[in-house]
């Protein structure tokens, strides 16, 4: 119970000094909404008057209060841009980018964890170098190059044209799968050099901890080792990474993919915010997120504690 | 679109895109001829072309009788009412609103009677404007301060779309993606991908007549516009508009057939066409695409600031001629065609000063040598004016943050050092978003700024007024270049409908402007548009802009009902 309690104070501080540190950002150095939204020929008292419209004449602190109460109240208020009610916004965006995020970010990371287990089994030997170099080689390459030459490859003429270059016309399992493929395969590809590599690093570490190699010199097969040993006790370490990559998964989605894909996902939403200094949507986006962190690491540790008892 | 609008509220139909939309789920007064080049007034909503009274200060307009709003739950059980005169002042009346945060206002300010009194008293719509009025129900009066040729060319564009108060009143500022108008189209779905808009039903029966419409057929005659003769637009049910601003993925989605029209990324010019000049496909597109190249509206030029001492106006006498020498020497010095060989793939066109080739009141005739090249000239005048590359100033230039910016910046640089400019005196002065910019250049925070101009409508006095004086920053003039027999010259014309004697004052304007050497000026750009042969369409990215949509059919299968 006190730990419980202790962890919702410590998960307060983080909401409260993240908002506090964005929102100086965003009123110091974000871009200054007033001269997007003004007019041809604005005069000053125009502009002031738009300045008065978005808030910015009224003292930080006020600002920072009604942020705050807003977040708590899950009163988002409207986007600056569009007019459109953030929460509306929200609930339109989040499920996109969700339904399209998540595929590539499971079978990157299982792929990964696959790949990796298999390089440190065999470490030293051609198939872990080659798991490695090939590794290394994709995180080399630009999302953007893999991101066209899937579209060119999978979607034109010049290719095979199996696919559409984009859109989200979801309305069921199939036209899903239609649209999810190739983004999909560009996130995968994009991630796997990068999960292979991060999933052979803590398999090779754990294969050379003692009780591994007191359990080979037992006789314990190459299989129960990788799985019932190596792959158990790098729980925690797998569980930090998938847990927290969450928020990125859903907050943030993946701009590039929802750009180049057309997709009306939250990562364009708030890439869109945070170059025209949209600070409604971009406050709930930066608010929601840190809650959301608060939120993992509250489940993080209970499932810590259940893939690993000498955590207390 | 290789852009996306963020509102379709009328009021805020400030870019490209937004106007597109605007125009087509909402409607405006006039709108441009589809097919009558150079472009000719149509009345749109407006029974006719607008009553003038003898000294040009009030316009009387009647509208059509049985145009309706779309249906929505804006309105009481849900069914679109008629449009009437009041629902024209309302709109206009919203732009002098605070709470509306419009982008338009500028077009009507100071220019109707009583309305910015009406804003100053609070923008109470109770409130009568006395230069703003329904005579009757299908009735508009508009009383102005002084004549306005342009008026009503202002009345074609999306800020001037007619807006129901109800809707206003029902979705607030989320009226913004919940457009209720009376245009040929309603919207079913926007976000910041696509806009996807149906045929509103209920959208007025008027037959589509190529003669009306100012059909060429020594010109236009290929593009099965016939077909369409006596049909109602809109002509098609469905029309999905996807906001793509990355080339390559506009590109490969326009090759993959997903869609119908496209403004060609300049990266791709080398791949589509088989000659420049004049302009011709490729023989494997030309059998699936039709081809307009055709010239922006607009156009791009690189401003001084005057209003910096170190390059502009100087309160010393001749201090003020050496900076007049310095940026002639500049302008000198600058290669337009290098410029347009490489940004613009040779297919822009260079012209003197500030009235670009798409304005009536262009001069084709105009003297080449005001924007030649010309290094041992640039390098005289500095040397005439005691400039040498110890005292020339640190120039800084202003630009959004883009890999093409940068080229652009570097490609300058190089040109300046060329005439023996020192390159480590010339800075990029780059910000992260063109907000950033603007607010730079609009408080005059930058010494040399590129901007792009797209005109409002086809009238040179739009371009004009970007260097009049009293238009200085933070208005349309970034220049904040003063030059008092330009400004007695442009009130002068301001009031005068267009006519040779105005065409020879907005000329003289334009030589005063490339004698005082306040800009370098200019280049508009050539825009290449592709669209399938299947469709019976001549787009349009100038003025008659969103407008053409309606007139999109499909040529094997006619569509649209025949009246």
């Amino acid at each position: 119970m006190r730990s419980i309690v202790q962890q919702l104070i410590h998960g307060l501080l983080l909401i409260l000094g993240v908002t506090l540190i964005s929102f100086l950002l965003m009123v110091w150095f974000g871009p200054d909404q007033t001269y997007t939204l003004i007019g041809k020929n604005a005069t000053a008292a125009q502009i002031a008057e738009v300045r008065h419209q978005l808030g910015y004449d009224q003292p930080f602190v006020r600002r920072y209060v009604d942020y705050l109460t807003g977040l708590a109240t899950l009163d988002l208020g409207a986007s600056n841009s569009s007019g459109e009610q953030v929460t509306s916004i929200l609930k339109r965006t989040l499920p996109i980018s969700l339904a399209l995020m998540l595929p590539g970010f499971i079978i990157g990371n299982l792929l990964g964890m696959a790949l990796g287990l298999l390089a440190a089994f065999r470490r030293g030997t051609w198939s872990d170098r080659l798991i490695t170099g090939l590794s290394v080689t994709g995180m080399s390459i630009s999302f953007l190059i893999i991101i066209i030459a899937l579209q060119v490859l999978l979607s034109t003429p010049y290719g095979l044209n199996l696919f559409p270059v984009r859109g989200w016309q979801v309305d069921s399992i199939s036209s899903y799968l239609t649209y999810v493929t190739v983004p999909t395969l560009s996130l995968i590809l994009v991630t796997l050099g990068y999960n292979t590599r991060f999933y052979r690093a803590i398999f090779v570490e754990e294969s050379s901890r003692e009780h591994i190699v007191t359990a080979r010199a037992f006789g314990a097969s190459p299989a129960t080792l990788m799985w019932r040993h190596v792959l158990k006790n790098s729980l925690v370490p797998i569980t930090t990474r998938f847990m927290f990559s969450i928020p990125l998964v859903v907050i943030s989605g993946s701009l590039l993919i929802e750009t180049y894909f057309g997709i009306p996902g939250i990562g364009k939403v708030s890439f869109d915010a945070i170059t025209s200094g949209d600070q409604p949507v971009l406050k709930a986006v930066v608010g929601l997120t840190a809650v959301l962190f608060v939120l993992i690491q509250f489940v993080a540790d209970f499932i810590y504690r259940a893939v690993d008892p000498r955590i207390a | 679109m290789d852009g996306a609008p963020s509102n379709l509220d009328p009021a805020r139909a400030s870019t490209i895109y937004a106007n597109f939309l605007a125009v087509n789920l909402y409607d405006t007064l006039y709108r441009y001829k589809y097919l009558a080049r150079p472009y000719e007034l149509e009345p749109n909503l407006a029974e006719s072309l607008p009553q003038i009274s003898a000294d040009g200060l009030t316009y009387t307009i009647r509208i059509k009788k049985g145009v309706y709003f779309v249906d929505d739950p804006a309105f009481p059980q849900g069914q679109g009412r008629a449009v009437n005169a009041q629902d024209f002042v309302y709109s206009l009346k919203r732009h002098f609103d605070a709470k509306t945060q419009s982008q338009g206002a500028w077009l009507w300010q100071k220019r109707i009677v009583g309305l910015d009194k009406w804003k100053e008293n609070g923008s109470n719509y109770q409130q009568e404007v006395p230069g703003l009025r329904a005579l009757d129900e299908l009735t508009i009066q508009i009383q102005l301060t002084a004549p306005y040729p342009q008026l009503i060319h202002t009345l074609t564009q999306g800020f001037s779309a007619i807006v129901p108060r109800e809707a206003v009143a029902f979705y607030g500022k989320e009226l913004a993606v919940h457009p209720v108008g009376s245009g040929p189209y309603r919207l079913l779905s926007f976000n910041n991908t696509a806009a996807v808009m149906e045929r509103n039903t209920r959208f007025r029966q008027e037959p589509f007549s190529l003669e009306s419409e100012g059909f060429n057929p020594n010109l236009q005659s290929g593009y099965g516009l016939q077909q369409l003769e006596g049909l109602v637009p809109p002509f098609m049910d469905r029309v999905e508009v996807e906001f793509i601003a990355e080339d390559a993925a506009r590109w490969n989605a326009f090759i993959a057939g997903e869609l119908d029209f496209v403004k060609v990324p300049v990266s791709q010019f080398d791949q589509v066409l088989q000659s420049r000049d004049p302009p011709t496909l490729k023989p494997s597109l030309a059998s699936d695409f039709h081809l307009q190249a055709s010239l922006e509206s607009g156009f791009v030029h690189t401003d001084f600031n005057m209003a910096d001492p170190r390059i502009g106006y100087h309160p010393d006498r001749v201090e003020n001629a050496r900076n007049k020498a310095l940026r002639c020497a500049i302008i000198k010095a600058f290669d337009w065609e290098k410029r347009n060989e490489i940004f613009y793939y040779g297919m822009g066109q260079v012209f003197a000063g500030i009235i670009p080739p798409v304005a009536p009141e262009y001069d084709p005739d105009q003297n080449k040598i005001a924007f030649a090249r010309d290094l041992d000239a640039a390098r005289l005048l500095l040397q005439n004016h005691g400039w040498s590359a110890e005292n020339l100033p640190e120039l800084e230039i202003g630009f959004t943050s883009s890999v093409t910016e940068r080229l652009m910046f570097e490609q300058f640089r190089s040109f300046l050092a060329e005439m023996g400019y020192p390159q480590d005196k010339i800075h990029p002065l780059t910000f992260a978003s063109y907000g950033d910019y603007a607010q730079a250049y609009l408080n005059r925070e930058v010494m040399l700024m590129t901007i792009g101009w797209t005109m409002d409508y086809p009238d040179a006095e739009n371009t004009i007024q970007l260097f009049y004086g009293p238009n200085a920053s933070p208005g349309s003039n970034s220049a904040n270049y003063n030059n008092e027999e330009f400004n007695r010259l442009y009130r002068a014309s301001s009031t005068m409908q267009a006519s040779a004697s105005r065409t020879k004052i907005y000329r003289e304007m334009n030589r005063i402007l490339i004698d005082d050497c306040a800009t370098i000026s200019g280049i508009s750009r050539r825009l290449i548009l592709l669209w399938n042969r299947k469709l019976a369409l001549l787009p349009d990215r100038s003025f008659l802009g969103g407008h053409f949509f309606r007139f999109a059919g499909q040529r094997e299968n006619r569509q649209g009902t025949k009246n």
